[in-house]
């Protein structure tokens, strides 16, 4: 619990706050959002591939776990303590995961992924508790992990997606990152369709993409 | 919906008691800084900014002469304080005009509105001394004839701009163009026509097609867009734009409601005289925005109506419009009660209180030069700052002297500004200052001490 109340206290101090003010994605919209394929998502380049562990522990590459499905990936680490961050992430998509149940022929098409972004701490184990909290018995919803950073890496980078250690003043890692929130919606031909951050992502407009990229 | 809203309430309640404890004991070591202009999907500064980065035209005859990105240490307690800390030129004359950052902060997108060339610096790498990342040369080809990049606005994980103008007759039919951060080319948006009105519902006299700035109102899933004119009025002496009727007819009217999600127009509104720069309200339960009109001088406020229809309407008079004052930018307070107001024309920035969004009133005014044009303040308003330069073609060139291309920082205690610190851009060799945008060592995870 210390080492927990440290690592929140850090970060509150270290990134920027939006803490005290809840996502739009824990309420509901207060707009309707535009219908089922009255838009177009233009692509946002090849989403990339890389090295990841399950939370079997078995090794897979990025590519071979989209499995030319619907993909929704957010990036995650499990001591994440701003709500809206990761935990906005786990929680909007474990909504998805709900309404995938309830259309099981749109959930075939489907795949939820959580990648960490912390291998040090975040290990197949402790992915798996992680995934205890969310994952339905019968939904497909990945939790992984990398070996190290070096494996790590190149996922971040292929993905823009910006995270930086927070350090303690004797040099040894806090536990804690800052970091930008990123969802990345990915189609079937694994290119990126839309990117959803803390301000953007909600059930109901990830669905509605979901199904404009299935239609 | 009833089991979602009672794991969000466990879920929230399992972290108040520590969010609480530690938010109460860093209260005092927390204030939030950074413009209140900025994209809602941007990392926010907490803190002292460490520097403003000035996207400043090259002059002829003044230092190299080139368009340059300016690196201003501003934090007080820096040695460097006050000082030019980094200047970095970009090859040749684009017509510096507006910058963005990237919604991860890490890179700041300034765009050329005569070249229409984009260049992405790196500001995190060391955020004293940006490094040009990247260069986009074929932004008019991409767009499919898009020209004037100005406004760069950050999304998740994208930059959506506003183009001023076309390669087809440099008039002022614009589009919006979206880029990935890397800066891969994405869509073009064109903006609605009378001849176009691609889904878009006209609801007065005008649907001129024209851009200028861009905001969002994610909750409302609102993105709103403002009209200027072409290269061919923005690329032209000013007197001669003026003397010439038909070149003042070609300024645009209209303000697009779009849907932010779809990307797609769904209502163009009549704001007639030349609506620049958009400033939305922060507040959950304000959903509207202000822009002002450079040739009608007025404060407009665009609405969300009690039917839920967006409407615009002219909330305040901005000098005497007789006089042409011409309003350019515009910067809002974090509380939605106070709108800056810069009037290029006179050099003078007026405090406007819009406590009631209806009335418009100005409560205080003060000269900062022979003309100003840019106003950034940090998030609390006790930082503000001013640059002068307008546009090339446009800005003046006498009576020579420290006021005239400048960068102004001023304290704000709530009634009046005190000058801190101004720097002459003619003097220190480096040219016409425009856009600012702030930054931050703790935005990067580096600590202030490491310089």
């Amino acid at each position: 619990m210390k080492r927990f109340l440290h690592t929140v206290c850090l970060l509150l101090f270290s990134v920027w706050s939006t803490a005290n003010v809840l996502a739009p994605g824990y309420g509901t919209l207060d707009y309707q959002p535009p219908a089922v394929g009255s838009y177009v998502l233009p692509s946002l380049g090849k989403a990339a591939d890389g090295q990841v562990r399950d939370d079997q522990g078995k090794a897979h590459r990025l590519h071979e776990l989209f499995d030319d499905r619907i993909v929704l990936m957010g990036f995650i680490y499990t001591q994440c303590p701003d709500m809206n961050g990761c935990p906005l992430a786990s929680y909007v998509m474990k909504q998805v995961q709900e309404r995938l149940l309830q259309e099981p022929t749109l959930g075939k098409k489907v795949r939820l992924i959580s990648l960490s972004f912390d291998p040090q701490y975040d290990t197949p184990e402790v992915m798996q508790a992680y995934a205890h909290h969310f994952r339905r018995a019968n939904s497909d919803w990945r939790f992984v992990t990398t070996d190290s950073e070096t494996e790590l890496t190149p996922i971040l980078s292929g993905y823009d997606q910006w995270r930086q250690k927070v350090y303690k003043d004797d040099g040894s890692y806090s536990g804690s990152m800052s970091h930008i929130l990123r969802v990345y919606l990915i189609d079937q031909q694994k290119r990126i369709r839309n990117i959803y951050n803390a301000g953007f992502l909600h059930v109901d407009t990830v669905l509605n993409d979901i199904k404009t990229l299935a239609n | 919906m009833a089991e979602g809203s009672s794991e969000l309430g466990d879920f929230i309640m399992k972290i108040h008691l520590i969010i609480s404890f530690c938010f109460l004991s860093l209260l005092s070591a927390l204030s939030s800084a950074d413009e209140t202009c900025m994209s809602p999907y941007m990392a926010k500064i907490e803190g002292q900014e460490d520097f403003v980065y000035i996207w400043t035209l090259g002059l002829e005859g003044v230092g190299d002469g080139q368009d340059k990105l300016v690196t201003v240490d501003v934090n007080p307690k820096s040695d460097q304080y006050g000082k030019v800390v980094a200047s970095l030129s970009v090859g040749g004359r684009h017509e510096a005009h507006h910058s963005g950052f990237t919604d991860d902060r890490r890179f700041l997108w300034a765009s050329g509105l005569d070249s229409s060339k984009i260049f992405i610096f790196d500001v995190y790498s060391d955020p004293s001394n940006p490094r040009l990342h990247k260069t986009i040369e074929d932004f008019v080809e991409k767009s499919g004839g898009v020209v004037g990049p100005h406004t760069n606005y950050a999304l998740p994980g994208r930059i959506i701009l506003t183009g001023l103008s076309n390669s087809d007759d440099n008039g002022g039919r614009t589009a919006l163009v979206e880029y990935t951060n890397a800066g891969e080319y994405v869509a073009t948006h064109w903006i609605p026509t009378d001849k176009d009105l691609r889904g878009a519902t006209k609801s007065g006299q005008f649907a001129d097609g024209y851009g200028y700035d861009l905001r969002v109102l994610p909750r409302k899933n609102l993105m709103l867009t403002s009209s200027f004119a072409g290269k061919n009025n923005y690329m032209r002496e000013l007197s001669s734009v003026m003397g010439d009727e038909q070149a003042m007819q070609q300024f645009g009217n209209t303000m697009v409601i779009w849907d932010l999600h779809a990307k797609q127009p769904r209502k163009v509104l009549d704001v007639p005289g030349a609506p620049l720069e958009i400033r939305c309200a922060w507040n959950k339960d304000h959903n509207y925005c202000f822009t002002s009109t450079a040739l009608t001088s007025k404060v407009w406020l665009v609405y969300e109506d009690d039917q839920g229809e967006w409407q615009a309407k002219a909330v305040g008079d901005i000098g005497d419009a007789s006089k042409i004052p011409l309003p350019v930018d515009i910067s809002i307070s974090k509380d939605d009660t106070r709108l800056w107001v810069n009037t290029w024309n006179d050099g003078m920035t007026r405090l406007f209180d819009i406590s009631d969004p209806f009335n418009a009133r100005q409560i205080y005014e003060k000269k900062i030069g022979t003309q100003v044009n840019m106003v950034s303040q940090s998030w609390d308003g006790s930082r503000v700052y001013y640059t002068s330069s307008l546009l090339s073609k446009w800005d003046k060139q006498e009576p020579a002297g420290p006021d005239l291309q400048y960068f102004k920082a001023y304290e704000f205690d709530g009634q009046k500004l005190t000058p801190t610190f101004a720097l002459d851009f003619i003097a220190e060799g480096l040219g016409a200052p425009h856009q600012m945008r702030f930054g931050a060592y703790a935005l990067h995870g580096v600590k202030a001490a490491s310089r």
